[in-house]
């Protein structure tokens, strides 16, 4: 084991860097995209859709009861395999190796942050009292218009702290990729750690960076909460 | 033989309570009236050391306090002379409404628990509770969990039990039946401090009225000095505008 | 990619990959022990205002829930002996699980902490005051009225923690712990089933997580059977009533927001 070597911390941070984009993609295509999965299957939940419900209900507890590496390892081993199986049966000419390992993080990772997102849409909409849901419909509005501008404004106040979690979670999540060889933050720690043999520096570089990024993604939550939350000033929370 | 003197509390600037005297003599029933923002609330729970008061001196029979060297002894064995029933009931929620009444029995009066339990079960009765002993607090209507705290109170036998507002929490079609269990109990000799917007209520069971506002006692006296000959132009002002009904009909 | 598929593969793996069960409920269990002790040394600073200690328990928890668990398990792997070094310890010989336990108590002790903090403010400030004023001591205050009803408040999110803390153990293979995902790799590159493999393992973890939730909803009922199911009378935009609102709160509260 090599000797302890502080400023090697920042050699290693500086040659992180570079890696900081790539994750942020992994992480925004994720959260954006499991938002999206995640507030069409909380409505499937909550409305009570026949047939897709019980199919949004296991989604759901599937994701949350098993690690985020066994969703991203399935869906690397799996879907080349429907995909592939697919193609020839319709004689395709896409084949699952034209896809970027990126794709399989997007992919996998949308997944799971679907799950968690429906969680957070849900219990935001089961904020919101009933009665404004009946207050817009009293004044003519349709369901949709309800739900869009009213329901879903206060919904997203009362859901802002677990976003936030989430998004964090998925941040910290995307660390996952490397097994699927994207070179991410921690993938480049690793490469900088191993070609330097300086492995606690690197990583100890790679975690400052993690924290900042946690520390903007919880500042951002709180400016845009005390935005939100603009109309329920003095309220019981 | 319960005396207040010169007691003071102050929140950041703001002085609440500006050198209050107050003297409770055994089985009297002690009503304070007074506006919101009055102190009156903050009074009382200096008594019991809810609220640290500033500087004074509380005396409970032989027991002196005085509030600027208070130990926490001190304060221990102040607690255990008077009982509160409080404004949002506080009954403890994960216990039962004989439970309730047990814990301060078996924990700070160290009673054993047969005793304790045929104690606890004798006050529900009092109350009317007889029926709900192992109802939890969440299961009880807000004049019945009221009703619990005020046998919660009576169980530690204090010197005085203290009320904060004891019916203004709840719905209009319960305050009587709480307000019948106090008067019950005033009745019956126990030395009470209450702190109320029910005049009629204060004017039927206090021996003593003391109108505060601003922080100091504007004037007190009997019900009959107060309700009807109140010689302080504040206090006038308080009577009118909280008894409108008896100067308009609406 | 491998071999194709083949359905009994899964049914054959199922009892190879639970030969490895012991050693992730090692992990998760001693984890969890060590977390419960730290949460709670990290929350009391906060709770009671200390100063200095308060600010390192703070940074403390804004470092361990700021920072990915797989940056922090090769951090302490390969930093702690380089750091005892320094003050003459040798660890460079103690086993993989004992960094790997270390690390994740001390990862799930930061989420404890939070927990365990959050459900004592939860308690109404009334609760202590009635307390008081029927002659208890602050002690017995706090242990006979605030930690009964705090335990039942912090049981969803225990349970949050407990799950995702198992989840996290299928990282420990990175460091070389054969654990079950460990095994699984061994066994798909062996087999080169691999979708088998991990569709196997995923259904361990799946029932393990489903049991621990289930045990857990248990406990919480019964610290909890004071509370008449949705007391506090309110009417949400829900068309259902699943589970209560509490719950899902306290589920999402303080706890780990995915991913993991």
């Amino acid at each position: 084991m090599m000797k302890l070597d502080p400023s090697f911390i920042w050699t290693a941070f500086v040659q992180i860097l570079s890696a900081i984009p790539t994750t942020l993609y992994i992480t925004l295509v994720s959260v954006s995209a499991g938002l999206i999965i995640g507030i069409a299957v909380a409505l499937i939940r909550i409305y009570k859709v026949p047939f897709l419900h019980p199919l949004a209900t296991g989604y759901v507890t599937f994701i949350r009861g098993t690690p985020m590496l066994t969703h991203l390892l399935l869906i690397y081993f799996g879907l080349p395999m429907i995909i592939d199986g697919l193609a020839a049966h319709f004689g395709w000419g896409f084949r699952s190796v034209s896809i970027p390992m990126i794709g399989f993080a997007y992919i996998a990772f949308s997944i799971t942050a679907g799950a968690y997102m429906s969680e957070v849409v849900r219990s935001g909409l089961l904020a919101v009292d009933r009665g404004q849901m009946e207050a817009a419909h009293a004044v003519g509005m349709t369901t949709s218009q309800a739900l869009r501008r009213i329901v879903f404004p206060q919904a997203l106040a009362a859901g802002l702290p677990n976003l936030s979690n989430s998004v964090i979670g998925m941040l910290h999540g995307s660390t996952l990729a490397f097994t699927v060889s994207v070179v991410d933050i921690n993938a480049q720690a690793q490469i900088v750690a191993s070609t330097n043999w300086k492995f606690f520096e690197a990583y100890l570089a790679a975690a400052l960076i993690f924290w900042g990024l946690t520390f903007l993604i919880e500042r951002a939550t709180a400016l845009i909460e005390k935005r939100i939350n603009l109309y329920n000033r003095g309220g019981v929370i | 033989m319960i005396k207040l003197k010169q007691i003071s509390k102050s929140f950041g600037r703001h002085q609440v309570l500006k050198n209050i005297d107050l003297a409770v003599a055994k089985g009297e029933v002690v009503v304070i009236l007074g506006p919101s923002g009055s102190g009156k609330t903050t009074l009382l729970r200096c008594v019991n050391y809810l609220e640290k008061p500033g500087g004074g001196e509380i005396a409970i029979g032989d027991f002196k306090l005085d509030c600027r060297h208070a130990r926490k002894k001190d304060i221990h064995q102040l607690r255990q002379k008077t009982a509160m029933v409080f404004q949002q009931y506080n009954l403890f929620r994960h216990k039962t409404a004989l439970e309730n009444v047990m814990e301060g029995l078996l924990i700070v009066k160290k009673l054993p628990k047969e005793e304790a339990r045929k104690k606890s079960i004798a006050l529900l009765e009092k109350v009317g509770l007889g029926a709900k002993l192992d109802a939890y607090p969440s299961q009880l209507s807000g004049g019945q969990q009221q009703r619990v705290g005020i046998a919660r109170a009576l169980a530690l036998e204090p010197e005085v039990i203290l009320f904060d507002e004891p019916t203004s929490a709840l719905d209009p079609e319960l305050v009587g039946e709480v307000l019948a269990v106090i008067r019950k109990i005033a009745k019956e000799g126990i030395t009470m401090i209450v702190v109320t917007h029910e005049m009629g209520f204060a004017r039927d069971v206090a021996n003593h009225v003391v109108f505060m506002d601003g922080g100091v006692i504007v004037e007190e006296g009997t019900p009959t000095e107060v309700f009807n000959h109140p010689r302080e132009e504040r206090t006038k002002q308080f009577l009118k505008r909280i008894t409108p009904e008896l100067n308009y009909s609406i | 990619m491998g071999a194709p598929f083949d359905i009994s593969y899964i049914f054959s793996f199922l009892p190879k990959l639970l030969t490895t069960l012991g050693t992730t409920l090692l992990i998760v269990g001693f984890s969890l022990l060590a977390g419960i002790l730290v949460g709670f040394l990290v929350a009391l600073p906060r709770l009671y205002k200390v100063p200095v200690l308060k600010t390192f328990a703070e940074i403390y928890i804004s470092f361990f829930r700021g920072t990915p668990i797989l940056i922090q398990l090769f951090l302490f792997y390969y930093g702690l002996p380089e750091i005892l070094k320094l003050v003459h310890v040798d660890v460079t010989r103690a086993p993989v699980l004992f960094f790997v336990i270390l690390t994740y108590g001390l990862h799930t002790g930061a989420f404890m902490s939070e927990m365990i903090r959050a459900s004592v403010t939860a308690v109404d400030r009334g609760q202590v005051e009635a307390a008081y004023a029927a002659g208890m001591t602050s002690f017995q205050a706090f242990s006979r009225i605030v930690l009964p009803q705090a335990l039942g408040i912090a049981v969803p999110v225990f349970s949050n923690l407990v799950i995702a803390l198992l989840k996290d153990t299928s990282l420990a293979f990175t460091l070389g712990v054969m654990e079950m995902t460990g095994k699984a790799q061994t066994l798909g590159s062996i087999s080169q089933h691999f979708i088998e493999t991990y569709i196997a393992l995923a259904l361990i973890y799946l029932v393990i997580s489903f049991t621990l939730e289930k045990l857990l909803l248990v406990a919480e009922r019964r610290l909890l059977r004071h509370e008449v199911p949705g007391s506090p009378a309110r009417k949400t935009f829900g068309l259902q009533k699943n589970g209560s609102y509490r719950r899902m709160i306290a589920q999402l509260g303080p706890g780990k927001g995915g991913g993991g």
